[in-house]
């Protein structure tokens, strides 16, 4: 026992007397400018050609620059790594690079190194580049001429979005073993490069001397890393961190007008959608291992009619606590301009007297009187899907349901989690859930998910489709051939409106609300925030992420790191606090002693 | 202790562990889901990078042609490549590994010797006030959440005070070696230390306080007090070393536990050990991750338990000769 009670005291004395030397040593600081983002989610991989996490994409973004940049205002393409380019046809592209490039390291930076990550990228199938390079094919005559081909009319053309890599690095990495590199080396050409990583805490980027906009005023960015999003907003409070994102909804309204504290709901086209599934055996699938939808949901006036029922102002207000704005068409692109103008008669408004009245128009009426109408003779019960890794996914489904049921539409409820719903909806056994996207920057891939091409129809992988609502529109797929090879913007413009209002009528894929990014940044430190877009748009984990390279010290210094005195105070109470207990127990047992 | 005992022990041990082994497999297929599909969701993949993504994650062929083959690489004690960092499981284990130890380590031994120091009083006056307090303290701390108690403790003193860091391990722009990194960890680590020190404090005291009333009513007790020795020598040469027999076995299975003890913990203070890796791979899922998660806990708790079932008859005499 005394060498117990000696332990404990040994112990606490120990910890009083580090808790005064910390205080003493996290003092000492150096002059270093430095930019610190709080987010809820760590890197994947620092690997370029394997990550698909958004934190990862910032790293990219700041690590690795493009031949090309897109604008913050509008992803209009502006000059990267190529000062200027020209093409006779369209298909051929001669860039010209600027001079003195180099990377991170010092090594120059050259035509190569672009075609290099061009034709292996393509070649071997990296993830993140496939849909971009598929079809081009670079050459370098010198080194800062770049050559690109085309093999089709591609409309991104100038645009070349692609994470150009160092070949001197690159190329030891062997083909099989790509995906597995760790891609720790740090070595790029944008404004930041990796220079630690801290699985789970942080990741630490230093400003590179290289960068061809010339070295920008911040020395160093530092991704923390928190799991709980409270805590995050209270060390943006705090001062700990200059900028947090993915704020919790909960916590995004108090940000509003707290001092030196800007919230921002960055709209980057992402969106959330009501499904309903109308598959109508096009094209067609084996019956027995697939399931169908109601039947009544392959009726364009039934689906009309629930269209008319939704009430996306109350989602909005009620489920997404008014942090959204109510959608309209799907959303192919964070560039709102891809988006059509709908007419009042294209609109679906919420009415649920039109509603009825179109239900009870097409032959879908009430006879028992029990308040759910019939399709031939039985009562419609449509199949709910709720996504247990949403929070929205329940509210979602209360406000959807009780709409369904005003007009007369049953429904039963099931919930499942993500990796389970991809294969049931796959499967077809669903008639309806709420679910979300985010698209690219090119309208091109949203568009694609909504051919016949991308029904479910592999019964060997109920996962291999990406079109969920079973949609399958001959006009709908020539438009969307059309547009992939338009080289005019404006004729491409106007066909990705047709197809988008054509979507929209089918009203399978109600669109209930923008999903924006959550945000909240620090005025005292720093100014230059940029939204990309412009005035919607995210600040930070945008498309390009120009933030960073634009920001300026406010010359207010830090106030994080290190303990406070009030720290050291609490610290030595408590250790006080820890002795007495000791010492109680040890009089308690003295006095105890005494007495017998 | 015979060989046949010991024998006997470590083939359960062996035994438990295959089953593990199977389950473990199994327990995370259950659901039907196909994890490239939802890793990649709106990726825009082609055929061929589903197939090679399928083929990496070891996805292809039958369920039974995939149990063959993770049965194979388990054996050859290769766990597989995480899904999400296409790292070996094993190192993100071993980079987590550490953090856990620590901070579940620490408020294990901290919890234990207060606990059981708070058992001991209770239970030797058994009745009084003091017994009534720590008994009720015991049993409050016992059954709050970990994390609801994590929660509070780092809104009241992180937020609130602001004597704390709100989350990680070490300040980013703190020092980075020697003593003062040290400190800055000891600083980081209090909170949750803390937080899972007073929830584990409970179990401690109120099996230490039973078994202390236990053998308070043995013979030896009476012998000792009328050898004339004073209360406090006849509790701790003679109560406490007997009481403490059944609290060995408590302690080893809690330290097979430390592994695995933190998950809720973990996440509440961003802390990056084992709980938030198991926390973080369950998106997806990251199948080999968890399996290799699974596999090393559980075999924390069986070799603990094997460990327990050793000392017992040592520590015992009356075990040894039944």
């Amino acid at each position: 026992m005394k060498s117990v009670k000696l332990v404990v005291v040994t112990t606490l004395v120990v910890l009083a007397a580090l808790a005064l030397t910390t205080a003493a040593t996290a003092q000492s600081d150096d002059e270093k400018v430095v930019l610190t983002v709080g987010l809820t989610q760590d890197l994947d991989t620092p690997n370029v050609t394997a990550g698909e996490l958004v934190s990862s994409y910032e790293l990219y973004n700041l690590q690795y620059a493009g031949p090309t940049d897109l604008a913050a205002d509008d992803f209009a393409v502006i000059p990267g790594l190529a000062e200027s380019w020209a093409s006779d046809d369209g298909k051929t592209w001669t860039y010209n690079l600027r001079e003195g490039l180099e990377w991170s390291d010092g090594t120059p930076l050259t035509a190569e190194d672009i075609a290099y990550t061009i034709n292996r990228s393509r070649d071997e199938e990296w993830l993140n580049y496939t849909s971009t390079v598929a079809n081009l094919e670079a050459e370098a005559p010198d080194a800062r001429t770049l050559v690109v081909t085309s093999k089709v009319n591609d409309p991104r053309l100038p645009a070349l979005s692609i994470y150009v890599v160092p070949k001197h690095i690159w190329e030891k990495v062997p083909a099989g073993e790509i995906s597995n590199y760790p891609a720790l080396d740090g070595v790029g050409s944008g404004p930041f490069t990796l220079t630690e990583w801290k699985k789970g805490q942080f990741w630490r980027m230093e400003a590179n001397p290289n960068f061809w906009r010339g070295q920008v005023a911040i020395d160093e960015v530092v991704f923390r890393v928190f799991r709980n999003a409270d805590a995050m907003v209270a060390a943006l409070r705090s001062g700990e961190i200059d900028a947090a994102h993915n704020v919790p909804a909960s916590a995004f309204p108090d940000l509003e007008g707290e001092e030196d504290i800007v919230p921002v709901a960055g709209e980057q086209g992402g969106f959330d959608y009501l499904v309903l599934n109308m598959y109508d055996d096009k094209p067609p699938r084996d019956t027995e291992a697939f399931d169908a939808p109601h039947p009544a949901l392959t009726d364009p006036q039934f689906r009309a009619a629930i269209a008319h029922a939704i009430d996306k102002e109350t989602l909005v207000e009620r489920v997404l606590n008014g942090i959204a704005t109510p959608g309209t068409t799907m959303s192919p692109s964070p560039n709102p301009s891809w988006i059509p103008e709908l007419t009042e008669e294209e609109t679906y408004d919420f009415d649920l007297d039109q509603a009825r009245q179109i239900l009870d128009d097409a032959g879908y009426t009430d006879s028992n009187g029990d308040g759910i109408r019939e399709y031939e003779g039985e009562n419609i019960v449509l199949r709910y899907a709720i996504r247990s890794e949403s929070e929205y996914s329940k509210p979602y489904a209360e406000f959807i349901t009780g709409w369904l049921e005003e007009i007369g539409i049953d429904t039963t409820l099931s919930t499942y989690d993500d990796g389970q719903l991809i294969e049931v909806a796959g499967k077809g056994d669903f008639d309806l859930y709420v679910w979300g996207w985010t698209p690219f920057v090119d309208p091109d891939p949203m568009l694609s998910y909504f051919q016949c091409s991308q029904v479910s129809v592999d019964e060997s992988d109920f996962s291999n489709y990406y079109n969920d609502a079973g949609f399958c529109d001959e006009t709908y797929d020539q438009l969307y051939t059309q547009q992939n090879t338009e080289l005019d913007l404006d004729e491409r413009t106007e066909i990705v409106h047709d197809m988008l209002t054509r979507f929209y009528s089918s009203a399978g894929y109600i669109v209930t609300a923008t999903s924006p990014d959550l945000q909240a940044y620090r005025t005292d430190r720093f100014t230059g925030w940029v939204k990309q877009p412009a005035e919607t748009g995210p600040v930070l984990f945008s498309n390009t992420s120009p933030t960073y390279w634009n920001l300026t010290p406010t010359g207010e210094s830090s106030s994080d790191g290190g303990l406070s005195t009030a720290g050291i105070a609490a610290i030595v109470v408590a250790g006080l606090i820890g002795i007495g207990l000791v010492g109680w127990f040890v009089a308690r047992r003295r006095t105890a002693e005494e007495r017998e | 202790m015979t060989f046949r005992f010991v024998a006997g022990k470590v083939a359960g041990a062996l035994g438990t562990l295959a089953f593990v082994l199977v389950f473990n497999f199994f327990l995370f297929r259950v659901v039907e889901s196909n994890p490239v599909a939802t890793l990649f969701r709106g990726r825009n993949l082609t055929d061929s990078q589903r197939e090679e993504l399928t083929r990496q994650f070891g996805l292809e062929g039958s369920k039974l042609e995939q149990f063959w083959r993770y049965l194979e690489q388990t054996a050859q004690l290769n766990f597989g490549r995480s899904y999400a960092t296409n790292q070996p499981v094993l190192d993100e284990i071993w980079a987590a590994a550490p953090q856990t130890i620590a901070l579940v380590g620490t408020a294990t031994v901290l919890a234990m010797v207060f606990g059981i120091l708070m058992g001991i009083s209770a239970g030797w006056r058994r009745g009084t006030n003091q017994d009534r307090v720590l008994t009720s303290t015991s049993i409050v701390t016992w059954s709050t959440p970990e994390f609801w108690l994590g929660m509070i403790l780092l809104t009241f003193f992180a937020v609130r005070l602001g004597l704390f860091p709100t989350g990680g391990i070490s300040d980013p722009s703190g020092p980075d070696s020697g003593l003062g990194k040290l400190l800055d960890q000891a600083w980081h680590m209090t909170l949750p230390c803390v937080t899972l020190t007073i929830a584990y404090l409970g179990e401690y005291a109120l099996i230490m306080r039973s078994s202390i009333i236990d053998v308070s009513r043995e013979d030896y007790l009476t012998l000792a007090r009328a050898k004339g020795l004073r209360d406090s020598q006849v509790r701790d040469r003679h109560a406490v070393r007997n009481a403490l027999l059944p609290s060995t076995a408590l302690i080893a299975i809690s330290f097979g536990f430390v592994l695995s003890g933190a998950i809720t913990v973990e996440t509440v203070y961003s802390w990056p050990g084992l709980g938030l890796l198991t926390y973080e791979s369950l998106r997806g899922p990251d199948l080999p991750m968890l399996q290799g998660l699974f596999l090393f806990f559980s075999l924390a708790v069986i070799v603990f338990n094997l460990a327990a079932d050793l000392l017992y008859p040592y520590l015992d005499p009356r075990v040894r000769h039944q």
